[in-house]
């Protein structure tokens, strides 16, 4: 008891300062848990949740922070480091365990090692086999899209998509009709002034009326849909890193990462007038991959 | 007799100011007065000419400066001036950026009244951005407006001096003015298929769209809190290394010591 | 009630013996200084992180089956979503302290990798690494990569457009390794993107793969730590062979128990009053909608930038094709983080010194390793700054085109400049300052005859009390 008494008056200024401040922080982290239960059956706040939480959780650091700062008492202790390797003699008795009770079996050139080794290496192997079935071969999907020759041009919403849906410098975006929202078809329709393309002669032919050219949409960089048209200076740019597309120019990549043009859809009018694809892409779409250039 | 005539007129005159200009009609003449069109003229004279040529339909008065003839008349001014972006504040930046409008709104209808008559397109768009009308607009809004404006109408750069604004702060009429005129680097028709100005499919096109960026404004739409510019994950980052991490290592150097 | 907790641990140590372990463990010293709390503000994140994110697990729903949203968001009423973003909108809006457990969890994962790289750089500012602490390093770059795949698995999950052109992305990427690229993408994936298969398998890998090597490294690296006992700066009464310190008990665990609870007050903060990843603003993933602008969570930022900074040039050889984004999203990772990994043994070999540190440098002490690791966090800087171009360009009025030109050749010069700058300071810095072990009771200033200055050490006297 007399410690006790002894211990509480050798308590400074500062330390009734800080278990002062340190039940206020305590108080606080009571009362934000009563208003976090009244928020919460009254249907709750995120602001006010949040707010709350951080006051209980606050509060109650503040206080640990005061007694652990202020009102332990510093004790300085030292601790010495003991040596961390086993040495020299302890590894040989470790070896020698290991060693000990396998027998003549474990000589390095026993048949037995090697084929035990070799069984590991198939079973090994043959592990490998399920993580096969996770994803089908790539096969030519990677060079193939949905448009085929007398594909007709559909929007995201299946809708016909005509001449006269594109007001000049207008743009949007096309699919094949039966594949609206295929992520590999997905092209631009863009309508330029007449006159204003310069491609060669047959990727021209395949713009009908030399006014209406299509792109494939996916940026030929990393794969993000190039929907940014610039009406003014007639360019494409993508928005995730900035390649820029120049649309009179076989959309060839002007500025940015991108090395490859967008590769251009081939477009044509049918009987009817009504816009169809002339085939797919010229190449594959999309970003580069290894056998991008193999058949 | 003549009681029975005021009060007649009387009621047609109240009749008439009092019912909307609106209907489903697209058009809104902007008043006929003619005091308004002298008035126009000679605003466009004082303000306007030195760059756009003396005749808002002829040529401009510089080759980069373009003539008001098939810029998207009535609609055009009206959505320049009344966001400030028109007259050209100093060279500086680049003529998207939205401004203080430099003209009262009297001003601004006179101008809008010569300048349409002038190059013989006076239409105004009539929006009506409805509540219900908010889902439909997403959608066509994903279509059309989320590449370049952002999903969220946070705008985004366009590269050079071009940018697609915010349009988490603007009204529907500058929704459906920006969408008639095709202003900048926009496409004409804001990118929706089969735009037509006159067309009952796309004013409700228009409206739907108009909604959406209305409801950009909203409290569900951040309910999470302070949407910080609505940038996305860079100022997100930004706020956990300056705030976040910050008050942590704040909180370190009060609990730790300091040898 | 003290009665009780003595029969309670009479009742465990007849057991289990965990008397004498304890109070050998509760006596262990920790040194005192404030940047040894950094991985402890990393490790409480991801107390915060299992916690919340075991919550949102309850409701998270990893299919991309198509439903019809009903929930209260308005603009998205109707809207075919795939169930997976439904799920996050439900929790977002329906479910009582659904939002806050979502923002809350995404703030965690925010500072937890901030945690982890800003004590990765005070570990190696101050040469921590070094022997005998190699294995611990190579373990907590581990851990830098774990927490980099959890923050990107976790945010891809709720099918959103934001995160999804991330995924088309990480694709793309995946498809540029050479020679075994498409085979790898169309087994991690599934099949061709959007391949329908890779939420449910990123939630595999975010709820179950990466939380359990992340829980069990992050238990080794602790326990490294508590057996090699932790490192020290030099100062009065500090050698290499002792640690001088807080006990673990009572000192260490109240501060301990602090840091946890202001790590979770200010995450709690950030996630009640801070929007992050408004997925109802982005709307649902389709592959061909793209939205502006478009970044990654920071973390993954310096990728984004370093794809941004090019070059365009792809290869072609013997008709094979090596994709322009094989340099920065494979190459540079490999070589970069390859660099970080093998720092302990390649700055051995540079400095041939071989022998066990306990004390730690200053960062002035070894001008060369501080100037080297400025170099690197300066290339890393410039590719975060990149990857925000066309932010910061609407904010600074300048062109992407402008920045990104002014950004590669920055890459190509900042580096050396640093690497000169911060040498050349650290080499003054430490002619002018007398290392800390020497000073026993304080410094004295003294005039030279050539008119300079020079700090003289005190020796303790009884009118200099220590």
């Amino acid at each position: 008891m007399d410690v006790d008494r002894e211990q509480e008056q050798a308590l400074t200024a500062d330390q009734r300062k800080a278990e002062r401040a340190a039940a206020v922080a305590f108080t606080v982290a009571i009362l934000a848990g009563i208003g976090l239960f009244v928020v919460y059956f009254s249907g709750g706040q995120t602001q006010l949740e949040g707010v709350l939480f951080c006051l209980i959780l606050g509060g109650l650091g503040v206080g640990v922070a005061l007694w652990a700062n202020r009102l332990l008492g510093a004790h300085e202790a030292v601790e010495e480091r003991h040596e961390l390797t086993s040495g020299a003699a302890g590894r040989e008795a470790f070896e020698h365990a290991l060693a000990e009770e396998v027998g003549p079996t474990l000589a390095r050139r026993s048949v037995l090692v090697k084929l035990l080794a070799g069984a590991g290496g198939a079973l090994g192997l043959a592990l490998l086999l399920p993580v096969l079935s996770l994803g089908p071969a790539p096969g030519r999907t990677l060079k193939e899209t949905p448009w085929r020759r007398g594909s007709r041009l559909v929007d995201e919403t299946g809708r016909q998509v005509t001449l006269a849906s594109v007001p000049e410098d207008g743009f949007i975006t096309v699919f094949p009709e039966g594949h609206a929202g295929s992520a590999d078809a997905q092209a631009l329709l863009i309508h330029v002034p007449a006159g204003s393309l310069q491609l060669p002669p047959d990727r021209l032919a395949a713009v009908p009326h030399g006014t209406h050219v299509a792109y494939s949409k996916i940026c030929t960089h990393a794969g993000c849909p190039v929907g940014l048209y610039r009406a003014t200076t007639r360019s494409l740019l993508c928005p995730c890193h900035q390649s820029q597309f120049d649309v009179l120019d076989g959309a060839k990549p002007f500025f940015g990462p991108a090395a490859r043009p967008l590769p251009q859809l081939p477009l044509g009018l049918d009987d009817q007038g009504a816009l169809i694809a002339l085939g797919d892409f010229y190449e594959p779409v999309g970003p580069a991959f290894w056998d991008r250039e193999k058949p | 007799m003549r009681r029975t005539a005021i009060l007649l007129g009387g009621i047609a005159l109240l009749a008439l100011l009092l019912t909307p200009a609106a209907g489903t009609a697209t058009q809104q003449p902007p008043g006929n007065s003619p005091a308004l069109f002298a008035r126009g003229r000679e605003l466009y004279q004082q303000a306007c000419a030195s760059c756009h040529g003396p005749d808002p339909a002829g040529q401009s008065a510089y080759a980069t400066v373009p003539s008001l003839k098939d810029v998207g008349g009535a609609a055009a001014v009206d959505w320049t001036l009344r966001t400030g972006r028109m007259p050209w504040k100093d060279t500086v930046g680049p003529v998207i950026e939205r401004g203080r409008p430099r003209f009262g709104d009297e001003d601004i209808r006179a101008l809008t009244v010569y300048i349409g008559r002038a190059v013989g397109d006076a239409q105004l768009p009539n929006v009506q951005p409805s509540q219900d009308l908010v889902p439909e607009g997403r959608e066509l809004y994903g279509q059309a407006c989320s590449a370049c404006h952002g999903m969220n109408g946070a705008g985004a750069a366009l590269g050079g001096a071009n940018i697609a604004p915010s349009l988490q702060n603007v009204s529907p009429q500058d929704v459906a003015e920006a969408i008639k005129i095709g202003p900048g680097e926009m496409p004409v028709g804001g990118g929706l298929p089969d735009y037509d100005f006159n067309s009952g499919e796309s004013t409700r096109e228009v409206n739907a769209i108009a909604a959406y960026v209305e409801s950009l404004k909203t409290r569900p739409y951040n309910r999470g809190g302070a949407p910080i510019g609505g940038k996305g994950p860079v100022p997100e980052g930004f706020v956990a290394w300056v705030i976040g991490l910050g008050a942590l290592i704040l909180a370190a150097r009060w609990i730790g010591g300091r040898s | 009630m003290t009665t009780m907790i003595e029969r309670t641990l009479k009742y465990v140590d007849e057991r289990l013996g965990t008397a004498s372990f304890a109070r050998r463990a509760l006596r262990k010293v920790f040194p005192d200084h404030w940047s040894f709390l950094l991985g402890e503000i990393a490790l409480f994140c991801l107390v915060v992180l299992v916690f919340t994110g075991t919550f949102l697990t309850f409701f998270y729903n990893p299919s991309v089956r198509e439903v019809v949203y009903d929930g209260p968001y308005q603009p998205l009423q109707g809207q075919e979503v795939s169930a997976a973003y439904d799920s996050v909108l439900r929790l977002s809006f329906e479910v009582r302290a659904g939002l806050l457990m979502r923002q809350v969890h995404h703030w965690a994962a925010l500072v937890f990798v901030a945690a982890i790289v800003i004590h990765l750089c005070r570990v190696f500012f101050t040469g921590a690494f070094r022997r005998p602490r190699e294995v611990n390093w190579l373990i907590g770059i581990v851990l830098l990569f774990l927490a980099l795949g959890e923050g990107f698995t976790g945010y891809s999950l709720p099918d959103d457009l934001l995160s999804g052109i991330g995924l088309r992305i990480f694709y793309s990427v995946t498809l540029a390794i050479p020679v075994v690229g498409t085979w790898v993408t169309y087994l991690l994936f599934g099949g061709e993107f959007p391949a329908g298969d890779i939420i449910s398998r990123l939630f595999v890998f975010h709820v179950m793969l990466l939380p359990a090597l992340l829980i069990g490294l992050v238990v080794l690296h602790i326990a490294v730590l508590v057996l090699q006992k932790h490192t020290q700066f030099p100062g009065r009464g500090r050698t290499e062979r002792n640690v001088v310190g807080k006990r673990l008990w009572p000192e260490q665990t109240f501060k301990s128990v602090a840091l946890l609870l202001f790590t979770t007050a200010v995450l709690a903060l950030l996630g009640g009053l801070a929007q992050i990843n408004p997925i109802w603003q982005y709307g649902q993933f389709r592959p061909f909608d793209v939205t502006s602008p478009a970044q990654p969570d920071w973390y993954i930022g310096f990728l984004d930038g370093a794809l941004r900074l090019g070059p365009p040039w792809d290869l072609t050889l013997f008709g094979y094709t090596i994709s322009e984004v094989f340099w920065p999203a494979i190459l540079f990772p490999g070589i970069a983080f390859g660099i970080l990994m093998l720092w302990p043994w390649i700055e051995r070999r540079l400095t041939k010194d071989y022998a066990e540190h306990h004390l730690l440098d200053r960062p002035r002490d070894a001008p060369a390793r501080t100037a080297t690791g400025m170099a690197g966090l300066m290339v890393f800087f410039i590719m975060f700054l990149e990857g925000g171009n066309d932010i910061f360009g609407v904010l600074l009025n300048v062109s992407v085109e402008a920045i990104t030109r002014t950004l590669q050749w920055g890459l190509l010069i900042a580096p050396v400049v640093t690497w000169l700058v911060t040498f050349w300071f650290c080499r003054s810095l430490k002619r002018s300052r007398v290392h800390p072990a020497r000073i026993s009771a304080g410094l004295r200033l003294r005039r030279t005859a050539a008119g300079g200055y020079e700090t003289d050490p005190l020796e303790p006297t009884s009118s200099n009390p220590e």
